[in-house]
């Protein structure tokens, strides 16, 4: 049913003239797909200095709450940059990107992360800062580092995977695939 | 009197030298002859079974090593923003920038490297094709030199003494210039992806 | 303070290094805009950075 409504959503999209032309002029594409990539030095790499500095492997001498505050603007603006980027490139491309097994995936990261950037955050307004000069931060805001790495890591991996048809609609007859990419029509012909 | 200005001004010297000899080459066509030559060694890259082959036939293992990639260049972004935006004062503007210049710099070598060697492997899968385009080329100048300024250059003169004995112009000239390096070996190699 | 004092070696090499590399990097990039925008002239007659080619 919901992989009814995300192709009939996507089918809408990639009907629409402003999708068409950006997937076609051009460098428009490639120039979105290239901010798209580039801004990850800005959000993904600031986020995992902040996350380094919690597990003590960089910088133990800056206060780790400082080093979160201060690269938290930065690193919003490269997310921001990397996320209306990021919908620009699923408009572009609506129906292969919806019904790709890998961006799937890459959005349930995504909220994870999420999920796990609250919790982290909450944590650590919630601890004293006691531990503010310690060279490594306190377990649970060292699990939720951890986490986070390996979490936003999977994100980069996934991306990376999308162009690549190994598993497309298609390519593949296996019916939990199908059924987990929404190929809603290869699943009916079975 | 010249062995007291070499002693003196070393690097300065050192730097006109090899620019001297850089025009030099480049007046007797050493670099075409360089780059006709260099063809057998993108072939033996393409073709050599811990390079080439294993890039092109496993598609998912070479897709995970240009995960990795992108993820050092993520770091090396991080490392350099947080290091050069201090210089430039726009953040961190409470840490002091020589804190930030030693506490980034490890970090920034380790992801170097890690970029560097799977950028190899991934030059490798395609290394037919690269070896005609311009714009790998200038990808492999900038990254060259950049890191020749990066570790022969900029961290010297940043660790050699308090920033605060440095003309300010030249610390923002030096985070401008890193800044710029660094977005420019990113986006040349994402281009190179698309041609 | 003797500021012409501040001027060592190193602090000349870094900037002699940094304005060359600065500089050229500044030029590659003008001329790959340039090279841009002629291309995109001459594919759609005018520069438009999101044309549709649909309809030209």
């Amino acid at each position: 049913m919901i992989n009814e409504l995300l192709l009939q959503f996507g089918q809408w999209m990639e009907a629409q003239q402003y999708s068409q032309m950006l997937v076609a002029g051009y460098y428009s594409y490639n120039w979105v797909e290239a901010t798209h990539v580039l801004s990850l030095m800005m959000c993904i790499g600031t986020l995992f200095i902040i996350d380094f500095r919690m597990l003590g492997l960089i910088m133990p001498n800056v206060p780790a709450t400082t080093i979160a505050a201060r690269l938290h603007k930065p690193m919003i603006i490269g997310f921001v940059i990397m996320f209306f980027t990021g919908a620009l490139l699923v408009y572009a491309k609506p129906v292969e990107t919806i019904q790709s097994l890998w961006f799937r995936i890459k959005m349930i990261l995504l909220v994870l992360a999420f999920i796990n950037a609250w919790i982290f955050n909450a944590r650590m307004k919630a601890a004293d800062g006691s531990w503010d000069m310690d060279p490594v931060a306190p377990k649970t805001l060292r699990v939720g580092a951890i986490i986070s790495l390996v979490l936003w890591c999977g994100v980069v991996a996934m991306g990376r995977y999308i162009p690549y048809d190994w598993v497309d609609c298609g390519r593949t007859d296996n019916p939990t695939i199908l059924w987990a990419a929404g190929c809603v029509e290869q699943l009916r012909a079975l | 009197m010249l062995n007291s200005l070499w002693s003196r001004y070393t690097r300065t010297l050192s730097l006109v030298l090899v620019l001297l000899l850089a025009i030099v080459l480049e007046l007797f066509e050493v670099r075409t002859s360089i780059y006709g030559n260099a063809l057998p060694f993108f072939e033996w890259m393409r073709n050599s079974f811990w390079f080439g082959v294993i890039g092109t036939n496993y598609g998912s293992f070479y897709a995970t090593v240009q995960a990795v990639h992108l993820l050092s260049m993520a770091v090396i972004g991080g490392t350099v923003l947080a290091a050069d935006l201090r210089l430039l004062g726009v953040i961190f503007r409470d840490i002091p920038s020589e804190t930030l210049t030693r506490g980034t710099h490890k970090c920034f070598r380790i992801s170097l490297t890690v970029a560097i060697a799977t950028g190899i492997f991934c030059a490798a899968g395609v290394a037919d094709k690269v070896y005609y385009m311009e714009v790998f080329w200038i990808k492999m100048l900038v990254l060259i030199s950049g890191s020749c300024f990066v570790f022969l250059f900029k961290q010297p003169l940043l660790n050699s003494r308090p920033h605060d004995e440095i003309n300010p112009w030249t610390l923002r000239l030096l985070a401008v210039t890193s800044l710029l390096i660094w977005f420019t070996v990113a986006a040349t190699g994402r281009w190179i992806g698309f041609s | 303070m003797n500021k012409s004092n501040k001027w060592d070696d190193k602090e000349i090499a870094a900037t002699g290094t940094a304005v060359i590399i600065l500089g050229g990097l500044i030029l590659y990039w003008l001329l790959q805009m340039e090279s841009t925008l002629e291309l995109l002239e001459l594919a759609y007659g005018s520069i438009k950075l999101f044309n549709n080619p649909l309809v030209f």
